[in-house]
């Protein structure tokens, strides 16, 4: 076990150091002149070239990216090149609020899928179930900006019942920060419901079909009792996989919604950073996102393996 | 008509004043106008409303339209709410994200106009009406006889934020920095070593030429002459160092440029305590949020918003709407030196192509005005009627082309993504296909517009924004007089003219207009200026669009200037 | 949208079929899968949309681009479904819109599934140093939302249509290579496969003829799941703006240009497109999950 988390530690660091590699590239393909950018185009030459100088953006190439993987290892990420105040605080605060988001838009659909899917798959090709594949389907087309619109117009300003920017105000108490965030926490549930519910439904139904279920069955175990000891950890495993997949998703890339809904979140603060060519903001947003979805993915499979204990064993993945 | 009286202000007055106060009482100006133009020459409101009363016969006192006392300030005007005693509270104001950082000398966008505006100063401030200047800082300007020398004599007992006194040391140490970084109206008005202080509270301003309408350059209508502090380097930016003399000091560290930034009352403003608490601004992408959070009752205020998305605003019972024309307009410039419109001809068959009565309807809902070529309003008390208005002519524009030996032209016509300026390039596409032109509109975001496309912040040009792209669009706001308009954006070198045009024939007209004194030779001057720019059409200005602004009706005293400044220092919960 | 893991049917246990039999089990499955409600209704949207795309001007009532009628008119006889906000109609801005995004979307679909299953066959088949890399790089990749990775890019290297399929396409080949490579692992151990070794064959033979014939499945079905996810991320990549510029009809830019006006109630102009985008999507998947189901059988 020891050596399989140092394993998967290992891969993480690997895949972190490529992600800062590939921002750095990108950021890097096109010239342009730091200083200049933050001061504008009017002021003058000498200010421009001093804070150049300050910023190190003249030197080579290889130099900077030394100091930028050095930087990241002792945890100093710089100053914004937009706003000059350090980038790790403004990163972290816009991480906390998708972070937010995104953990109320999994607790409504969680319990909801999965609770449609194990319901569906027990009633298999009759109406209900056909009627909740159609459902998961056609949500899961239906892109989020479409039903974040949809949604603000109805629900937000012909209804009137909850607020139009999601950002409530600070020091609200927990209760009106769920009332904020409700409105595109439910436009991100519809999309996902009909994913999740899905893979539940099918993970149970190949479950409920297997030999193990049915010598359940055949010693006397009611069918409440087998779907709790034994079918859903197991149908569980390919759904906790795809969720885990799923929240480096809802957690930055879900831009649009943010948009929609005024809300700075880390995909709001870095679109606003690519187009200001702020590359320690990038940089730092980049790490953060990578970092969430390791550890949602580490999370995940050692959550499948105690739920399935064959799995452990496969080490071949 | 009082004689004597008169007598007693011409006596009193320079030749530039004298002649407004002769053109008023031979009929020439009518009241508005005389008030207005009066106020710029520096005529008191005293002198004004004696010259009205002399006039009329009538002791009506100006002040009622005109708005601003003289020795009063913006607070005390007319608007102020009768019994104010409902103090308290904080307005809720949308504006446009910031463009840049908010270097109040470097600045170019709207937004950032406005968020300085609130911590800063101008010498000569709005007045409530929203379309004249008032006094500011300075209590008072004089002109000599041939306006080359103007002295301002600067309010007592104003001190900075962060306590120090404000003196005439400030107001020569902005000037010398808006000289240095070669500001848009300053530029060839004011020289290093201009600006004198004569005592701690004159300055005197010893202009490169003579110009009568000085104070507009140092007012709310020329944006980045704020006053700031002495000490204030070239390149402080007002989000980390705030310190101005307005009616509002930041909330430290509140400015977040992806979230917005709080004010709170300058409990030592001059101008006395204002009605509300403090101001909170928002920043947006796009005015449709804007209009969704204030029906989401987040918000009360819209710095600007346009005709299309601001539908439900009209509508809307409880929401003050103020549209005013002004000379907000947007200017399609073209490479006059080298590239496709060389060529005057093609350019001028450009400008055939358009229908701008089809333009004004569709973008703006008719709430515009044409526009022909160039900037002097047909508002200005010195526009000249002499040039005929431009319509559309596929036929002569096919027939300039094939002149030129260019049936056929395509163009990339960059743009940033702002109100209608989108929608006006897919116009502009459909409509100059019929006369052979096949452009490509290109937009971005309006910072990375700016950026790259207007200006060329990779690979600093001197003068600065003077037009990456060979073909674009960009926005310019309202100007009380068309002299920034001309010096950045038409005279050669301009920090703005991103045409490159270079003509020494509009160079001499804009110094007669500047050195004009008396409106009769400004109209001249202007005729001149009209002709050239709409003959080389280096610019094509198809319209000049109201300014649409609003606030909740819960709030009074709200007046906002077209160049994006939201003034709330008289504001409160009526 | 969201991603979706296509799970490989479990490999036949005997040699690879002969040719002619491979035809005949295709046959097979389409008769099986004309069966299904939903293949039906999703061909039948796909095609009317490749029907509109392919005739555009030709059938449109009105010009697109150049015929302006008065600026948000409602849905009538004349204006099926209204005007957008600068007069154009509706109707036949959504019908020619369905060009581009069935264009853009194909042919990003098509450059991630060709790359990732080339690059799938590679790290499945050869494992070793080169699968542990390239699972490094395709790990990376997935770290990130495909959109954010896609958005920054536009925005640092400008926008046009190539470079949207490019940079959609290169995002999805990780995803793809996944999939491949699982499909791949299970398929080499199997006895076809140890008897083309024993003869000899060259490893680009043995997959190219022996194996991906075999994966070719999950292949296609992965294929319209990417055409689905590609139209999704197309249309969002429009509505944020780095996408396909005005004045192109394409559906993810008309519901950003217009969806503001539902405030006023102009419902229209952001409803149809914002349904045409949705029954593309929906007519995808129903047909990738029919695939799938029948392939599964």
């Amino acid at each position: 076990m020891a050596r399989y988390l140092a394993r998967r530690l290992l891969l993480a660091l690997v895949t972190l150091w490529l992600l800062v590699t590939i921002v750095f590239t990108i950021s890097n393909v096109l010239p342009r002149d730091v200083g200049r950018t933050i001061l504008g185009p009017f002021a003058p030459q000498e200010s421009v070239d001093a804070l150049n100088e300050r910023l190190g953006t003249n030197r080579p190439l290889y130099i900077r990216y030394a100091e930028q993987i050095k930087g990241i290892v002792t945890l100093d990420f710089g100053e914004s090149f937009v706003s000059s105040q350090p980038v790790l605080p403004t990163i972290l605060a816009a991480a906390g609020r998708s972070a937010k988001l995104a953990g109320l838009a999994l607790l409504i659909t969680i319990p909801t899928a999965i609770a449609a899917g194990l319901y569906a798959a027990r009633r298999r090709d009759r109406k209900v179930d056909r009627a909740i594949v159609l459902l998961g389907v056609t949500s899961w087309s239906i892109p989020e900006f479409i039903t974040a619109t949809i949604l603000v117009v109805v629900v937000g300003v012909q209804l009137g019942w909850l607020p139009v920017l999601a950002t409530p105000p600070p020091d609200a108490n927990v209760l009106t920060q769920i009332r904020y965030l409700l409105m595109p926490a439910i436009a991100m549930a519809i999309v996902y419901f009909g994913y999740i519910a899905r893979m539940t439904r099918a993970g149970t139904i190949d479950v409920l079909q297997s030999d193990y279920t049915r010598t359940a069955t055949m010693k006397g175990l009611t069918t409440s009792q087998t779907m709790r000891r034994h079918v859903i950890r197991n149908a569980l495993v390919p759904t906790v996989a795809v969720i885990a997949v799923q929240i480096g998703y809802l957690f930055g890339g879900i831009i649009a919604v943010e948009k929609i809904f005024n809300y700075n979140g880390m995909g709001a603060t870095m679109l606003f950073a690519a187009q200001r060519k702020d590359l320690p903001m990038l940089t730092a947003g980049v790490i953060v996102i990578g970092i969430v979805y390791m550890l949602a993915t580490l999370t995940a499979d050692l959550l499948t393996a105690w739920m399935n204990p064959r799995i452990r064993l496969d080490a071949s993945r | 008509m009082d004689y004597s009286e008169l007598d007693k202000v011409r006596r009193r007055t320079t030749p530039l004043q004298l002649d407004a106060v002769e053109s008023f009482a031979r009929g020439r100006l009518t009241r508005r106008e005389f008030i207005k133009r009066g106020t710029v020459v520096g005529l008191s409101m005293a002198s004004i409303s004696a010259v009205i009363a002399a006039c009329s016969g009538t002791t009506t006192s100006p002040s009622a339209s005109s708005g601003g006392a003289s020795a009063g300030t913006p607070s005390t005007g007319a608007s102020a709410p009768a019994g104010s005693a409902t103090a308290g509270g904080t307005i809720r104001v949308a504006c446009q994200r910031p463009a840049g950082p908010l270097d109040p000398v470097a600045m170019i966008d709207l937004a950032s106009y406005g968020l300085t505006a609130q911590t800063f100063e101008f010498l000569c401030t709005l007045a409530p009406n929203a379309t004249d200047i008032a006094p500011g800082l300075a209590e008072s300007w004089t002109p000599n006889a041939d306006n080359s020398v103007w002295t301002f004599k600067l309010r007592s007992g104003v001190k900075w934020q962060d306590g120090k006194d404000f003196t005439s040391a400030d107001v020569v140490a902005t000037m010398e920095r808006l000289v240095a970084a070669g500001n848009s109206g300053i530029k060839g008005v004011l020289d290093k070593g201009s600006a004198v202080a004569t005592d701690p509270l004159t300055v005197t301003m010893n202009l490169v030429s003579a110009n009568g309408n000085f104070p507009y350059l140092v007012s709310v209508f020329n944006a980045q002459s704020l006053i700031t502090p002495a000490d204030y380097a070239q390149g402080t930016l007002a989000d980390k160092t705030p310190n101005g003399t307005g009616a509002w000091k930041m909330v430290e560290g509140s400015y977040d440029i992806a979230s917005g930034v709080k004010f709170v009352r300058n409990d030592a403003w001059w101008g006395g305590k204002t009605p509300l608490d403090g101001t909170e601004f928002t920043f947006f992408d796009d005015t449709a949020s804007m209009v969704t959070a204030y029906q989401g009752g987040q918000i009360d205020a819209l710095v600007q918003f346009d005709v299309l998305t601001g539908a439900p605003l009209f509508n809307d019972a409880n929401f003050t709407v103020v549209d005013t024309p002004t000379t907000n307009h947007r200017q399609i410039w073209m490479h006059t030196d080298t590239g496709t419109f060389a060529d005057k001809r093609v350019r001028q068959a450009f400008a055939l192509t358009l229908d701008r009565e089809a333009l004004i309807q569709q973008l703006f809902k008719g709430k515009g005005e044409l526009a022909n070529d160039h900037v002097i309003w047909q508002h200005y008390p010195y526009f000249s009627d002499t040039v005929t208005q431009r319509a559309q002519d596929i036929a002569k524009a096919k027939q300039l082309l094939s002149d030129a030996g260019t049936p056929a032209v395509s163009a990339t016509l960059q743009y940033g993504r702002l109100n209608e300026i989108p929608d006006l390039a897919v116009l502009i596409q459909s409509q100059a296909a019929a006369a052979g032109f096949t452009i490509t509109p290109a937009g971005q975001d309006n910072g990375p517009f700016y950026d790259s496309q207007w200006c060329n912040t990779t690979k600093p040009t001197d003068p600065p924004c003077t037009g990456n792209a060979e073909f674009g669009i960009v926005d310019y706001g309202h100007r009380a007089s068309p002299d920034v308009f001309l010096n950045s954006a038409y005279k050669t070198h301009g920090v703005w003219n991103a045409s490159h045009y270079s003509n020494p024939a509009f160079d001499s007209a804009f110094t007669e207009f500047q050195s004009a004194v008396g409106v009769d030779a400004q109209k001249a001057a202007c005729a001149k200026i009209e002709q050239i720019s709409n003959d080389d059409t280096p610019i094509v200005i198809p319209y000049f669009y109201n300014y649409l602004s609003g606030n909740a009706k819960k709030f009074t005293g709200v007046y906002t200037c077209a160049l994006g400044q939201m003034f709330l220092s008289a504001a409160s919960t009526a | 949208m969201v991603d979706v893991i296509v799970n490989p049917a479990p490999p036949a246990p005997m040699a690879a079929p002969a040719a002619s039999e491979r035809a005949q089990a295709r046959r097979e499955t389409l008769r099986l899968l004309l069966r299904r409600p939903a293949f039906i209704i999703g061909n039948i949207i796909i095609i009317s949309w490749i029907i509109c795309a392919v005739l555009g001007q030709r059938i449109t009532p009105y010009d697109p681009f150049n015929d302006f009628s008065a600026g948000h008119l409602p849905p009538s006889p004349e204006h099926w479904f209204g005007t957008d906000r600068i007069g154009r109609d509706v109707l036949s801005r959504v019908m020619v819109g369905s060009r581009d995004v069935l264009i853009v979307a194909p042919l990003a679909a098509l450059l991630g599934v060709t790359a990732g299953t080339f690059l799938g066959l590679i790290m499945g088949y050869y494992r070793g140093r080169t699968d542990d890399i390239l699972s490094r790089l395709v790990e990376a990749f997935l770290a990130l939302p495909v959109i954010l990775v896609a958005l920054l890019t536009l925005v640092v290297l400008g926008t046009s249509p190539l470079v949207v399929v490019f940079v959609v396409g290169i995002l999805f080949t990780p995803i793809v290579a996944r999939t491949v490579r699982s499909a791949v692992l299970s398929e080499r151990e199997l006895d076809y496969v140890t008897a083309a070794k024993l003869r000899g064959e060259s490893g680009f033979f043995i997959l190219s003829r022996e194996i991906f014939p075999n994966v070719l499945g999950p292949t296609v079905v992965e294929m319209t799941v990417r055409f689905g996810y590609a139209i999704f991320t197309v249309a969002t990549l429009s509505f944020l703006g780095v996408g396909l510029q005005p004045p192109s009809p394409d559906w993810g830019l008309s519901v950003s240009e217009e969806y503001t006006n539902m405030i006023a109630g102009i419902w229209w102009s952001t409803l149809f497109p914002a349904l045409a985008i949705a029954s593309t999507v929906i007519a995808v998947n129903l047909i990738a999950d029919s695939l799938q189901s029948t392939l599964n059988e």
